[in-house]
């Protein structure tokens, strides 16, 4: 045993050379960060161009840029009225939504120190679906009160409470001490998915042939009918929720050493947690109240990103909003191509891609720990 | 200064703690021994605030219910017995986790560097970029040991000394290491930090501890120097097992103390 061993002194080395030290990943994930803004900016006017009408990418950019006044010869009132009132409350809506799904799977991942925990997986977007179902169902009568509380807000907040009732109930089924069963959470998301599947089927066989309609879209996840009026109800909660995941990352970096190492290092765990649920139900609450279930985005986007800038959550929470975001609109725009001048719902989109997907991470982990 | 008084824990039913009293001082290395079962680890849950007891538990003079875990991160880190983690970390992400409360006590500039010195420290050097997973159990441990480190890098902050609590820190480690080990620990302690340490290794104890607790059924059995402690009748009732402290094995029989190993400093 020798000395320099011991007794290497506390060498000041700040100054010489910035060389970054091996393992720290956190330059490569703003580098990534940044790419993948400009990335969802591409891809925002792409799918702006996009679709059944064929307005071309340089008269979308003037009309946005001039507005759509009448007195531009740019764009005539059909092309605007595709582009304002039908395109781009779509893609905002489509690039928030998808956010929301990629940060809420990510929260709910450290939450759970889980890499397959998701919203979708584990019967918390069920529960949201309860509960709008409901308000769609029964927002004439037993809900009447309700929606005359909430007017435009009273679907995404039906949204949020069943979301928030499920995660808890999850919570509480799934945690012992602090550890997380991965098998328990997965039966126990089985359980409370057929419980809500349940309840649905009962509301849609109460349901008249308009609800009905608006039931069918909800079940197979699809953005078509976004407007405006749509992004005012939801936006709030999802814009809320993007807006604290950011100071979220600190907590579930130490949370991934144990609740215990966690609070050890200074975060109050209870109170920290109850933020992160509260995070995780508004952003998969308002996504669902909007556009249905749309599975695997939350459980994809950051695994991708894990394997490429690693899990340090202040750098995975932005980056899975960015790539979720982008990812959501690419989708959309392939359930709008696809099949034109008809489309398919983008549940049946990213189900497609995402449950292989979904499968290979459990492959990819069935070597390493036990399910 | 932490202080136990009059301290109990209850699990369920069954009472685990009965009734601790003693005082680790800052700028000494405390021990706690005592066999499979005695109560060494819930002790040093509830002197983390992991879990709820009655009397009283005070560090630096500060009661631990009263203090907030940002406040406690300020004043002590703990060493777990081990870790096991979810997502693909690299060792040095994990060593940066302790820097979360923001008090290391090191300059800025410093702090930036921290967690590739403490990884020098523990004997890690070049690690940093090795995904945790993939280390062993031995590793691992010192990787957490240079992350407790970095929480309380500088020893006395602001006129107070910090503690290091360390469950097992060297239960699975080599000789070499677990020599190392206990020198940072004991260098901890002598640049004016406090230090409590669970060990199994009696010799390793008798080497390093300042104060020796040992406990014996939930209680308190008795706290002393090592040589006040560590006596033949004491280890036969506590461990039920009749070992003659100071005896040498056969002279054919060879046998290594880690008392040996050639030690070029005792900061």
């Amino acid at each position: 045993m020798s000395e320099s061993v011991l007794m290497r002194p506390v060498a000041l080395r700040s100054g010489q050379g910035k060389t970054r030290p091996e393992g720290d990943r956190s330059f490569l994930a703003k580098g990534i960060i940044v790419v993948l803004g400009f990335a969802l900016l591409a891809t925002m006017l792409f799918s702006l161009a996009a679709g059944a009408s064929d307005a071309s990418v340089i008269s979308v950019v003037s009309a946005l840029v001039r507005g759509a006044s009448s007195d531009g010869n740019v764009l005539s009132l059909r092309d605007s009225i595709i582009i304002w009132d039908i395109r781009l409350p779509r893609i905002i809506l489509g690039a928030m939504i998808g956010a929301s799904l990629a940060v809420s799977g990510a929260v709910m991942q450290g939450l759970f120190r889980n890499p397959l925990a998701d919203p979708g997986i584990v019967g918390v977007s069920a529960g949201a679906g309860l509960g709008a179902v409901s308000v769609i169902v029964l927002g004439a009568t037993v809900l009447a009160p309700f929606i005359a509380t909430f007017s435009i807000f009273a679907l995404p907040v039906a949204a949020f409470i069943g979301a928030l009732v499920f995660t808890l109930i999850l919570y509480g089924v799934a945690t012992r001490r602090g550890q997380t069963s991965i098998a328990t959470m997965l039966l126990a998301g089985i359980a409370l998915g057929a419980m809500a599947m349940a309840y649905i089927g009962l509301l849609t066989f109460l349901a008249d042939d308009r609800q009905l309609r608006d039931l069918t879209f909800w079940t197979l996840g699809s953005l078509a009918g976004s407007n405006w009026a749509k992004m005012a109800a939801a936006g709030p909660f999802i814009v809320l929720a993007l807006l604290v995941s950011p100071f979220l990352g600190r907590g579930l970096n130490a949370l991934a050493l144990g609740e215990a190492s966690a609070s050890h290092l200074g975060i109050p765990v209870q109170r920290f947690k109850r933020v992160a649920i509260i995070v995780v139900a508004a952003a998969a609450g308002a996504s669902v109240a909007v556009s249905g279930g749309i599975g695997f985005v939350g459980v994809v986007v950051p695994h991708l990103l894990r394997l490429v800038i690693g899990p340090d959550h202040r750098y995975l929470l932005p980056a899975s909003a960015l790539l979720g975001a982008s990812l959501l609109l690419l989708a959309d725009a392939v359930s709008r191509t696809i099949v034109a001048p008809s489309e398919l719902p983008i549940g049946i989109v990213t189900a497609a891609v995402g449950a292989p997907f979904f499968l290979w991470i459990l492959l990819r982990r069935r070597g390493i720990v036990d399910l | 200064m932490i202080s136990l008084s009059n301290v109990s824990v209850v699990l369920g039913r069954k009472s685990i703690i009965k009734d601790a009293n003693f005082n680790a001082q800052a700028g000494e290395l405390t021990v706690i021994v005592g066999p499979n079962g005695s109560g060494k680890t819930t002790l040093m849950r509830a002197l983390s605030g992991d879990l709820p007891f009655t009397g009283r538990i005070t560090i630096n003079g500060h009661s631990l219910g009263h203090l907030k875990p940002w406040q406690m991160a300020a004043m002590r880190a703990i060493l777990p017995q081990s870790t096991l983690l979810s997502f693909p970390f690299t060792v040095r992400e994990i060593v940066r986790l302790g820097l979360t409360s923001g008090r290391s006590g090191a300059t800025h500039d410093v702090a930036e560097n921290l967690p590739d010195e403490a990884l020098a420290l523990v004997d890690l050097a070049g690690f940093g970029g090795r995904f945790y997973q993939e280390l062993s159990g031995g590793e691992q441990q010192r990787v957490q040991l240079a992350r407790v480190l970095c929480q309380v890098w500088q020893p006395v902050l602001d006129g107070q000394p910090r503690f290091l609590f360390l469950d097992e820190p060297v239960s699975s480690l080599d000789i070499k290491h677990q020599l190392i080990i206990m020198q940072i620990a004991r260098a901890f302690a002598t640049r004016g930090g406090g230090v409590i340490a669970i060990l199994h290794d009696l010799n390793l104890t008798s080497m390093y501890a300042d104060r020796v607790v040992v406990m014996h059924e939930g209680s308190i059995d008795s706290v002393g120097t090592p040589a006040e402690v560590l006596t033949d009748d004491r280890i036969l009732r506590v461990y039920e097992c009749a070992l003659k402290v100071g005896a040498l094995p056969a002279t054919h029989v060879p046998f290594v103390l880690p008392q040996s190993a050639v030690m070029s400093v005792r900061p």
